[in-house]
């Protein structure tokens, strides 16, 4: 939306016969009162907000004045007057006064709109008045960041869609953040600002409360993800004693907790991951395990597997049930680790199947695989660190593990493309170009949030400055910045004529521009002692609008590359490193080639099957994880099946369809992932619509044979 | 022809010796390339075949299809020759 340069229509109330004089003139201001007409307010807003001396302002008052009075109109409102000044302002050719002077704002019709129409930009705000209200905020933030915070040249960049900077809306918080159970296990809940302190929790169904709190406080100051680390693990110890059931129904309360819409910040779920290990994670083994009370138990995390592992076990129960109807959970996403160790956990057979079981019959499960030596924390959809030297000193104190991706900045890769017309020399500069303009924008935002942070208790981000153990919530110095792309597929049909998946040639030109972005993050990283990491992006609506703002700018040759229906402006791009949706590769081929661009994209990245309305067997799933975890680098892989679920009777089935399977009913809703999570397609925005469509589903091949997979020897880099 | 592509990084103290092997491949006639996975082209390469450990010897038969690899391990020349020879036959 070009907000930036769009201004506001206000409606304007003419009285034909009025009389017009000064003392007849009423303003409606911004502070719900009419006030009469005072040329001096001008004035004085203009020497309070811009740098205008006082007699150009003088002079300006006066013109404005006069224009009013002329026009006779009754009543005027204050942002008429307010362009009616920056139209002076500009007359003069004061054009920094002017935007200095500038208002935010929405016009009417958009508000309009708004109130009655569901939102399309992100498929997990829901249309309530909770809803348009953040959506509301969102717009006016969202201006005063490309006002504001961001230089004119990345507000260009972002509104012209070279890239894409997201959650602009959300500019005065970090992205994303990933913690630990141990900090309000030792802690307890004690928010800045907040009537009530709470000691840490002495039973399980306390800790669970002050999770679902805590949760629900980050998510006001962050825009993405709420990521837990080993959730089952560091609930292990306050599950001692408690039988079976009283375990499960704790499972039950976490998952329904985190499920429930609209209870939270604009009607929106907590985009809640949850990181669970089979094992006890070698790098909390001798770790001094919390209890009850925030006490020391006396004894290792080790000690914990079994409490660990029953927990785990009956999440995933709950899981294959669904909820009250037998729909999948959309949140808490289960992030389950795969490792060495977890091959060699007894029981891990068994588990596996269970996990298998839920993926097939539900799709939940997330499968992220830790190979050799690395242990990962994973933060939202596509985002997962890897754990550093220092990480597992502070793993000895799990409550410091406290992570945080401070903005997404997503990289159209096409437009690169159509902009270097095949020039190898001019596509790689402008490759590195793109990249400069994202690190500008992440050091911008930065110095935002670090202004914002050094308010401390004061400022509007208190909770993320408070000091509980030696060092501020937010770790600022243990921030990423993500530089994510899009379209690496198209790119590549634009500079070669042929997609990713035709030839090895068009595929190593891929992982050359990959292996460049990853070189040059870390370079710029070096220069600016930031954390740059790669990231496949989510880009939910980015790949639409980056598709949509191609047509208009390179057209007609962007006519022939853009995915989905232009005749039903259903287009978009291919996600990130991704074969096209459309291409009907051998899943673990698709694993595997898609897993070669992976250990370049350090913050995780993943890879989907989409499952359609086959229902492959736990065991046949089973085997392909295992394959995958020892045949490819594949960081991570979901099985996406599809549902329709209706809204007349209330069954759910397997498949999109346009009717219910049951009772024949139109009152269906279709029910997929949409990219990092299922939600109901009709939310869907049109590119993604288009996606939809496209997709290949895969169905019985899972017992295939075992293609190409080579079989890598797991050693850690030299 | 057959090919052998050698990647490397400046701080492994065992590629030093990958690259010997390597320079008596190529007084043998052989067709040997080698890449330094800091640079571009080595990344992007070593990234295709799945480079994790250096040093590490990929062997390729005249189509391109790999013959045999060793990772983190150095081979002697010898055996590699006679791999190649073996796959010539
Ligand atoms: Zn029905």
């Amino acid at each position: 939306m070009s907000t930036l340069r769009e201004f506001d229509i206000e409606t304007k109330r003419v009285k034909s016969d009025s009389e017009t004089t000064d003392m007849a003139l009423f303003v409606r201001t911004s502070k719900e009162d009419l006030l009469g007409w005072n040329r001096m307010r001008i004035v004085d807003a203009l020497v309070r907000e811009t740098y205008v001396d006082i007699d150009t302002a003088q002079e300006i008052s006066k013109e404005v004045e006069r224009q009013i009075i002329d026009s006779k109109i009754a009543v005027v409102t204050a942002p008429l007057i307010r362009e009616l000044v920056d139209a002076k302002l500009i007359e003069r050719g004061l054009e920094q006064a002017r935007k200095m002077h500038t208002r935010l704002g929405v016009p009417l019709y958009d508000v309009d709109q708004l109130i009655l129409h569901p939102n399309k930009e992100n498929a997990n705000v829901p249309h309530s008045p909770e809803a348009t209200n953040l959506t509301l905020a969102e717009m006016i933030k969202k201006e005063y960041a490309l006002l504001n915070v961001f230089s004119q040249e990345i507000g260009d960049a972002h509104l012209r869609g070279d890239i894409h900077i997201h959650d602009l809306g959300f500019i005065d918080r970090p992205y994303c953040s990933g913690q630990s159970l141990e900090y309000i296990k030792r802690f307890g809940l004690s928010l800045p600002n907040s009537l009530s302190i709470a000691k840490p929790a002495k039973h399980p169904e306390v800790l669970l409360a002050h999770m679902v709190k805590f949760a629900a406080a980050l998510q006001s100051h962050f825009a993405g993800a709420i990521g837990w680390d080993a959730v089952n693990l560091f609930f292990a110890p306050y599950l001692v004693g408690l039988d079976d059931a009283e375990v499960r129904q704790l499972a039950q309360i976490l998952i329904f907790e985190f499920s429930q819409q609209a209870v939270a910040r604009g009607g929106q779920a907590i985009f809640t991951d949850i990181n669970l290990y089979w094992e006890v994670p070698s790098h909390f083994e001798d770790v001094p395990a919390i209890g009850p009370g925030g006490k020391y138990t006396g004894k290792p995390y080790g000690y914990y597997q079994e409490e660990a592992q029953r927990f785990v076990w009956f999440l995933f129960d709950v899981f294959k049930e669904g909820d009250g109807v037998g729909r999948p959970f959309f949140f808490p996403k289960p992030l389950v680790h795969i490792t060495e160790k977890f091959f060699k956990t007894p029981g891990h057979e068994d588990f596996l199947n269970h996990i298998c079981d839920v993926a097939s019959e539900k799709g939940n499960t997330y499968f992220v695989f830790d190979r050799g030596n690395t242990a990962k924390i994973s933060e939202c959809c596509r985002l997962s660190f890897k754990l550093e030297a220092s990480d597992l000193e502070d793993a000895k104190e799990p409550w410091k593990m406290r992570y945080t991706a401070l903005q997404n900045i997503t990289l159209n890769l096409p437009r690169m493309g159509y902009l270097a017309k095949k020039d190898d020399t001019k596509l790689f500069s402008n490759i590195s170009d793109f990249m400069e303009m994202a690190v500008q924008a992440h050091m911008q935002k930065k110095g935002f949030i670090e202004k914002l942070l050094s308010l401390k208790e004061r400022g509007p981000l208190a909770l993320l400055t408070m000091e509980k153990d030696d060092s501020p919530y937010l770790r600022m110095h243990r921030a990423t910045y993500l530089i994510g792309m899009l379209g690496l597929n198209e790119l590549v049909e634009i500079h070669t004529g042929e997609e990713l998946h035709h030839s090895k040639k068009a595929f190593k030109f891929g992982l050359k521009i990959i292996a460049h972005m990853k070189l040059l993050a870390d370079k710029f990283g070096e220069k600016h002692g930031m954390r740059f990491v790669l990231e496949q992006s989510p880009a939910e609506s980015t790949s639409y609008r980056f598709a949509k703002l191609d047509l208009r700018y390179h057209s007609p040759q962007s006519g022939h590359i853009v995915k989905g229906d232009i005749s039903k402006a259903e287009v978009y791009y291919t996600n990130s490193t991704c074969f096209t949706v459309s291409s009907q590769m051998n899943p673990i081929e698709r694993v595997r080639k898609e897993g070669l661009f992976h250990p370049l994209i350090e913050a995780g990245a993943l890879t989907h099957i989409w499952l359609g309305e086959a229902k492959p067997s736990k065991e046949s799933l089973a085997n392909f994880v295992i394959k995958t975890f020892n045949g490819t680098l594949n960081d991570q892989i979901a099985f996406s099946p599809e549902f329709t679920t209706c809204i007349s009777c209330g069954k759910t089935s397997r498949g999109l369809s346009d009717e219910c399977n049951y009772c024949g009913s139109n009152e269906v809703e279709g029910i997929t992932r949409i990219t990092g999570y299922f939600t109901k397609t009709s939310s869907w925005n049109k590119g993604k619509i288009g996606e939809l469509n496209d997709r290949f589903r895969n169905s019985g091949f899972l017992n295939d044979g075992d293609g190409d997979v080579i079989k890598l020897p797991q050693k850690p880099k030299n | 022809m057959e090919m052998v592509k050698i990647f490397w990084k400046a701080n492994c103290s065992k590629c030093p010796a990958a690259k010997d092997v390597g320079n008596t491949l190529k007084e043998e006639g052989f067709k040997v390339i080698d890449y330094n996975l800091d640079t571009l082209d080595g990344l992007a390469e070593g990234a295709y075949y799945s480079v994790m450990a250096t040093p590490t010897l990929i062997i390729e038969d005249r189509d391109e299809n790999c013959i045999a690899d060793f990772r983190g391990i150095i081979p002697s020349a010898k055996e590699i020759q006679t791999l190649i020879n073996k796959n010539y036959r």
